[in-house]
């Protein structure tokens, strides 16, 4: 459920942004989300949606970019995984590097003036 | 219109935590965040760090927990300050909560303070708290695979450290498995064993966190 205080400030985000941009409609929020931050997106539009009734982003779209995790691997070298994990996806060797995958960002915002 | 914005989610907390690390800074308190599943001996930890470093540094404890003071009451008969904080339907301490807590606190007499954290590997490990440092803590009777399912925690924390290792003989559980997962998101961790019943490897960890606090406070 940590998806609700991501939801919340996500909209105190929205909405500071929509008005100082003269938004008076949120028609859609851009937003990317690594895979180590454990968010499950049907949660976050469900809460969203339920948080937003009543505000100017109570239509608002949500569209969530996954930011995969990237694994070097010394044989194969660098790959991308949508699931964590310490295995090469190319020779299943384990690989000592992980980065990445860890955003939690609002990219824009789409609004109605 | 499309408004490009590039914001952190979390902006509320990361203001927050910001005025929390001009509060200390100010105030020359060394803070630590430390965080773990339920039960994995987090209060045990403190308490082991309170009376070693009794006479060298002053330590307050900020204590959460969903409900009740029972740590708050554990940690002051050991005759240092604590405050506890009810989270009540939180998961983790918030910024904004412990900022008010710092109010129960003389941070005038505080060299070290202790935050710890509700027990939860998932939520603390997304919420700054103005800490210095950060540390995670492991049992062993939790099993080797914890880096593997929670990684966040242990990407955002300088120390590990692997609890209740007298348990070892009568679990499964690797900590080199543990060690290798932790290092492949965080090269930088630092990594220490110990059990607070028989006392292995608590005098180089309490040493460790001494050691970071007098290089903020000198």
């Amino acid at each position: 459920m940590h998806e609700l205080g991501i939801a919340t400030d996500l909209l105190d985000i929205a909405i500071a942004e929509a008005q100082k941009h003269g938004g008076r409609r949120i028609t859609a929020l851009n937003l990317r989300v690594g895979v180590l931050r454990g968010v499950v997106p049907e949660h976050l539009h469900f809460l969203f949606g339920h948080i937003a009734k009543g505000t100017i982003a109570e239509d608002a779209r949500l569209e969530i970019e996954e930011e995969p995790i990237r694994i070097e691997c010394e044989v194969c070298g660098p790959s991308e995984a949508r699931e964590f994990t310490l295995e090469c996806p190319a020779c299943k060797m384990p690989c000592l590097r992980i980065e990445g995958g860890d955003a939690l960002r609002v990219l824009s915002l789409e609004i109605d003036d | 219109m499309k408004v490009d914005i590039e914001r952190e989610i979390q902006q509320s907390a990361e203001d927050s935590a910001r005025r929390i690390r001009e509060l200390l800074a100010a105030r020359k308190v060394f803070a630590v965040n430390l965080i773990s599943s339920p039960g994995s001996g987090k209060t045990t930890l403190i308490e082991a760090a309170i009376d070693a470093m009794r006479g060298k540094k002053r330590i307050a404890v900020i204590e959460g927990d969903i409900e009740t003071d029972i740590d708050a009451a554990r940690i002051r008969k050991h005759g240092v300050q604590a405050h506890q904080i009810n989270t009540r339907s939180s998961c983790h301490i918030q910024p904004f909560l412990l900022l008010a807590a710092l109010d129960h606190i003389d941070l005038d007499k505080t060299d070290l303070l202790f935050v710890e954290n509700v027990g939860n590997l998932v939520c603390p490990a997304e919420v700054p708290l103005g800490e210095d440092v950060r540390i995670v803590a492991l049992s062993v009777t939790e099993g080797d695979e914890k880096p593997l399912k929670y990684p966040l925690v242990f990407k955002t924390s300088d120390l590990l450290v692997i609890t209740k290792t007298d348990l070892l003989p009568h679990v499964k559980f690797d900590p080199d498995r543990v060690k290798i997962a932790a290092r492949a998101v965080n090269p930088g961790i630092e990594i220490f064993e110990i059990s607070a019943v028989t006392g292995y490897g608590l005098p180089a960890f309490l040493r460790r966190i001494e050691t970071l606090c007098d290089r903020k406070n000198g």
